[in-house]
């Protein structure tokens, strides 16, 4: 069920909002540059998503960092230009891999998800590498309106899956938020490779952010319009646990360890502004890293106020892009 | 008929079980959903066996047979080999063999009759499977990992949708059996990872599509089957 593309109003914040791409380098800044990199330096350049009616809002470039692709050095460095799509049917196989693991090892109507997440055009951006063969999904963060889907089957798999697990103390504002108030809730989901650039995280937040708000004024029906304002936003993620967070514990280097370490820096911040948050056991298998082994893999929901949404996009770009 | 089902999640199937008409193995791990989905549908006809293959999940890519026998790769443990033996009928040869492409599901596809193989394969292991079958060495749409992209039984057979007709036409000449491109897990090219098919029944991937599936079910002529 695809979105018809919607018509930007014209009014203040005007002009066509073409998406603009990210010249990223993945690499180790060497010594020497080259003049051909400084190409993707200046990112005023405005492109049009292909086929689609309206296009991502151009953001402009602070701070690049320098770009570098000497072939000299030892190590690999790798040029990377990352640009911000909406959803497309195509992006099924990528975006399923990448919320393989979104509710544990569960088996669930992933698929039907999937689709519901690439139906929603007006909301939701893919993160894919600009002019590759392959368009590889890297990232997906959207927000969907429990409210709206909830006759969908994966959504009330996401329920149930998510009172099970959920604590005593927690229940009931979950099941609030699931049941009667679950018009007004967005389900945040946010996924992507380990290693994506964290510069990109700032312009992905606002991206989904801004586009709930202009959902709010430019969906074709009032129905939808009010789907959009969502009052508070219900996030599962991942975050490693120390195994004996519960005891306060020295190592025996003399340094406590970190009891939780947050894969996804912005879930540090979502934590500190939620409403509540409670953690619950994973039964997939884990990959132990030598850095992580005394950390488990644990799963995190919580609930963060809508009007608390810009404290959020502050404390990100302060912790993303430095004072 | 065609049954669809996924293992934890992943569609891809094929890589996880292997389907003869003699037999079939499944991967240790998978909910009990799977086996029963395999259980019901073949246990009256053929042993359903759970193993792994090199302490491995992937049986179905690591290993090639069909109702005459079973060909294992060097990597397989003696326990596994054993078990393998002691589970299956003994009219069918299990062997392991030192081929240096390990992952033989990949490399060979096979029916009763004629196996394509990849076009490195050694020279020892296509004797050893042109004992028993026709071997022919091929690529199919320039993909030299056969076992892959193709998937054949001795009814039909389906390809990677981006087959020529003329390879088509080959490969139907070569093998005896009419050949079709297409796509199996809503548009995946890996057509053996997302299903596994023999003369009677088979199964896919979830994600397969409803159209996807009737081509399934008419280029193997599963609707007018009959189990043996």
């Amino acid at each position: 069920m695809t979105r018809r593309p919607t018509q930007r109003l014209c009014g203040p914040r005007t002009r066509p909002f073409p998406f603009s791409s990210f010249g990223r380098t993945t690499a180790l800044v060497a010594s020497t540059r080259r003049q051909s990199s400084s190409l993707k330096r200046h990112r005023n350049n405005i492109l049009e998503s292909p086929g689609k009616g309206y296009t991502k809002k151009a953001l402009k470039d602070k701070n690049i960092q320098p770009e570098s692709s000497s072939e000299e050095d030892d190590e690999e460095t790798i040029q990377a230009d990352f640009a911000f799509f909406d959803p497309r049917p195509d992006d099924f196989h990528g975006v399923k891999i990448l919320l393989q693991s979104f509710l544990d090892n569960k088996q669930w109507d992933l698929s039907g998800f999937v689709d519901l997440i690439l139906g929603q055009t007006t909301v939701g951006t893919v993160i894919k590498i600009e002019d590759a063969e392959d368009d590889t999904p890297f990232s997906v963060v959207t927000a969907l309106n429990l409210g709206r889907y909830k006759k969908h089957r994966c959504i009330t798999e996401i329920k149930d899956f998510l009172i099970k697990v959920s604590q005593k103390d927690v229940s009931r504002d979950l099941s609030m938020l699931l049941e009667d108030g679950a018009h007004n809730v967005g389900l945040l989901v946010s996924q992507r490779v380990v290693n994506l650039p964290p510069q990109l995280l700032p312009p992905l937040y606002d991206a989904l952010f801004n586009e709930v708000s202009w959902a709010t004024e430019d969906e074709p029906t009032e129905e939808l319009r009010k789907s959009f304002r969502f009052k508070s936003y219900l996030i599962a993620t991942k975050i490693y646990k120390h195994k004996n967070a519960d005891q306060h514990k020295k190592t025996s280097k003399g340094l406590s360890e970190d009891p939780i370490i947050y894969i996804k820096p912005e879930d540090e911040i979502f934590q500190k502004i939620s409403s509540w948050s409670f953690t619950f056991k994973l039964h997939t298998e884990q990959v132990a890293a030598q850095e992580l082994r005394n950390y488990k893999l644990t799963g995190l929901v919580m609930a963060v106020e809508a009007d608390k949404i810009p404290i959020f996009r502050r404390e990100l770009h302060s912790l993303i892009d430095g004072p | 008929m065609a049954t669809r089902l996924q293992f934890e999640n992943n569609c891809e199937i094929g890589v996880f079980s292997k389907l003869t008409n003699a037999y079939c193995l499944v991967a240790i791990g998978g909910s009990e959903n799977f086996y029963s989905t395999f259980e019901s549908e073949l246990a009256d006809y053929v042993p359903v066996v759970k193993t792994s293959i090199a302490g491995s999940r992937i049986v179905g890519r690591l290993c090639s047979g069909n109702k005459k026998g079973l060909l294992l790769p060097h990597t397989t443990t003696d326990q596994e080999l054993q078990h393998l033996r002691n589970s299956l009928p003994d009219e069918i040869v299990v062997q392991r063999n030192e081929e240096r492409l390990s992952a033989l599901g990949n490399c060979i596809a096979c029916n009763d009759h004629v196996a394509l193989t990849h076009t490195d394969l050694d020279r020892e292991t296509e004797e050893l499977i042109g004992d028993v079958l026709e071997v022919f060495r091929q690529t199919i749409a320039g993909n030299i990992l056969v076992g892959s992209y193709c998937a054949f039984s001795n009814r039909g057979g389906l390809v990677h949708p981006h087959t020529s007709i003329e390879d088509l036409d080959e490969l139907s000449t070569l093998l005896q059996v009419p050949f079709v491109a297409g796509t199996v897990n809503r548009g995946s090219e890996v057509i053996a990872a997302g299903m596994i098919v023999n003369d009677w029944t088979a199964f896919c991937g979830s994600d397969t599509t409803a159209t996807e599936l009737s081509v399934i079910e008419s280029v193997f002529k599963l609707r007018e089957a009959q189990s043996s």
